[in-house]
């Protein structure tokens, strides 16, 4: 039989339909990739998939019970974004049939290297936004977090916030993806961010001083002193500092 | 004085606190309170000199009535003094934790009316940040030595980790730097802090509902280059602060010459950056690699090798255990192979279990194998073609520590040709 290419919507759930039918299929397989990213060849025998959430749910539920790291290993690889993480999944997939429980400690097989790899960069990435996302309060007590991030972390992060900052009313804005999730102090939701706002939001790194409540700029201009004092000049080593915090980080940062 | 003045004196004087941790401790969110803690901890920026900034790094006053010989903030010594009051400090902690700047707040303090004033002090912005703003993120609040019992243990209900400084690593050097201090005083507080917390984790073991006492542990703090005592002086006190006192951190702070003073190294003298560097990494070596300070140095031999980490040091003195064997040496063994570390060696131990690693696997697992390959094999075979002898691989392994060094001190400094 031919090599078959998987087409599939683009979506976590279609991503995993997709990998539970070529398993299923059991014949051999060429790539498993969302439509918008297929370029179509001459030869390839193309399937392209209605995704059936029924069946995702299934390959999912089968990954969490051989163990939560196995499940996660899915979704950050899914959250990379990266092109190719669909035939590392498929590959990990068949050693666990083969395997079990087992197949999560390979780590010299190549499929089981890559995805951890991949889990423990986009897991940094949230964990250093957790703690590089600044948050601008608007005139309407609003807090305002833009960021960049690599990977398509903002449901990570927002994670993380929605315990910590519970009570306030918050809004986390992926500019690189141009998504936002609201915290309206009870629920989370997608939000669309006026364009205009984005846009130089984008350009300056900063939101416009008239929208920012009365004493923001105080709080900026004391935390910019605080971050200059308390370095030492004795030990002065910028290249630590960078190694710390990489230069793509710093556009939103208000210290830098 | 406006907030800002007093924040750039009081941060600046905060400097020398060598301590960012915000972890060790999981204070969970609670309904209708502001924040958490991380239990790994969580670093918010990083300033100039390359250490990581996790919380609000402040002295609650920079008016000392002591005269340490080696402090900034010396009674003698000529310099802009602020005090802050406890509501200031809690105001700008909400701020700063609202915006994400912080994971929490780092209380230390000058000794500016007594000790009881300036601790019930403190205790007093742990207090109102507790009660009024609700705030339920980390604190770190620095214990003033011949503070009273009683607001050591109210400061230990309120505070994350609580942390008081050695200073000095002997009594001789404290009674000569620091006539106000006294050995007596610093312990006795340690003492009592690390009591209660075994008494308070033994109650919480027949009720969950007994309050934690300082979560996150104490920890402390001694300066290096002031006073001539060896590093393996150091390290065994160290040790007995791990294993006897129950500390979670011990700290090594660098002297940075900023008085002059007969019994002191003159001021200008560079920092001794390296040694704090390489007793950081002995120090880890005690509390992840499970080797005793005796191991580490000798009385015949009390100094750390500026050139060389300690583990390749430990490595080169017993060479005659090595190579061991990738596929059969224990995760204790392997704790000890230079370049490998925790995560490596658990890697390692992991995979071996599914099948026996070979020589093409070891990229797969991210292993670093710049130093580990002199001093592994993999199914009886050498992974460097001939074991160069002693003297070159001394030469090698030095040669492999240069990049992480050179920035610490200048003579280690390579030329720039252009």
């Amino acid at each position: 039989m031919e090599p078959v290419v998987y087409l599939y919507d683009g979506t976590f759930a279609g991503m995993l339909h997709a990998i539970a039918r070529a398993v299923k299929d059991g014949g051999a397989v060429h790539a498993i990739t969302p439509t918008h990213r297929y370029t179509p060849t001459l030869f390839d025998t193309v399937i392209t998939l209605k995704c059936d959430a029924d069946q995702a749910d299934r390959l999912l539920q089968y990954l969490q019970n051989l163990h939560p790291l196995a499940a996660n290993l899915a979704v950050y690889a899914y959250l990379s974004g990266e092109g190719g993480v669909e035939m590392q999944m498929y590959s990990f997939v068949h050693l666990c049939l083969r395997r079990g429980k087992q197949a999560l400690s390979y780590e010299s097989h190549s499929a089981v290297a890559h995805l951890k790899g991949l889990f423990h960069a986009v897991s940094r990435e949230a964990h250093r936004y957790k703690g590089l996302i600044r948050f601008r309060i608007l005139a309407d007590d609003l807090q305002y977090g833009p960021f960049e991030p690599h990977y398509n972390i903002i449901s990570l992060c927002a994670r993380h916030f929605r315990r910590r900052l519970a009570g306030c009313r918050w809004l986390l804005h992926d500019l690189q993806r141009n998504s936002a999730l609201y915290w309206d102090t009870v629920d989370l939701q997608p939000v669309e961010v006026d364009t205009d706002f984005a846009a130089y939001v984008a350009l300056h790194g900063e939101v416009p001083a008239a929208q920012l409540s009365e004493n923001e700029q105080e709080y900026q201009q004391l935390w910019r002193a605080f971050h200059r004092a308390i370095s030492n000049p004795a030990r002065h080593n910028p290249q630590l500092q960078q190694q710390g915090m990489p230069q793509r980080y710093w556009k939103y940062l208000t210290e830098m | 004085m406006n907030t800002l003045d007093k924040l750039t004196i009081l941060a600046d004087a905060a400097k020398f606190d060598a301590s960012c941790a915000s972890s060790g401790s999981n204070r969970k969110a609670k309904p209708g309170a502001l924040g958490d803690a991380a239990a790994a901890g969580i670093c918010h920026s990083w300033s100039a000199d390359g250490r990581c900034i996790s919380l609000l790094k402040v002295l609650l006053s920079n008016d000392c009535r002591f005269d340490c010989v080696y402090c900034m903030s010396r009674r003698s010594n000529q310099c802009a003094r602020a005090t802050f009051t406890p509501d200031e400090v809690a105001e700008l902690t909400i701020n700063f934790y609202r915006r994400n700047y912080i994971e929490g707040l780092f209380l230390s303090s000058a000794v500016y009316a007594s000790p009881e004033q300036t601790m019930s002090d403190m205790v007093d912005v742990c207090r109102q940040l507790r009660s009024k703003y609700a705030f339920n993120g980390y604190i770190h609040l620095k214990v003033i030595p011949g503070a009273p019992q009683e607001l050591v243990a109210q400061a230990g209900m309120l505070a994350d980790r609580l942390s008081v400084n050695i200073e000095l690593p002997s009594a001789a050097s404290l009674r000569k730097l620091a006539p106000q201090k006294s050995r007596q005083g610093i312990l006795t507080p340690m003492r009592q802090i690390g009591e209660a917390m075994s008494n308070y984790a033994a109650e919480r073991k027949k009720s969950r509902r007994t309050p934690k006492f300082c979560p996150a542990g104490q920890s402390t703090q001694m300066i290096i280059g002031a006073s001539a005592e060896s590093d393996l002086h150091i390290l065994t006190l160290s040790q007995s602060l791990y294993t006897k006192m129950q500390l979670r951190r011990v700290y090594y702070s660098a002297y940075i010459a900023v008085n002059s003073a007969p019994n002191l190294p003159m001021p200008a003298t560079a920092p001794p950056l390296v040694r704090e560097h390489r007793l950081y990494q002995a120090d880890w070596l005690m509390r992840f690699y499970q080797f005793q300070a005796e191991e580490i140095l000798q009385a015949t031999a009390p100094n750390l090798d500026e050139r060389l980490d300690p583990k390749a040091a430990w490595a080169l003195r017993h060479f005659d255990l090595f190579p061991l064997d990738i596929n059969r040496a224990s995760y204790e063994e392997l704790l000890r192979v230079p370049g490998l570390g925790v995560t490596s060696a658990r890697r390692i131990i992991a995979t071996r279990r599914v099948a026996a690693i070979r020589e093409e696997d070891l990229k797969k697992l991210g292993l670093v194998m710049k130093r580990a390959r002199y001093f592994l094999s993999i199914n009886g075979k050498k992974l460097v073609a001939a074991i160069p002898s002693h003297q070159d691989l001394l030469t090698a392994m030095c040669r492999l520590e240069k990049p992480a060094i050179s920035h610490l001190s200048p003579q280690y400094r390579q030329l720039r040709l252009f």
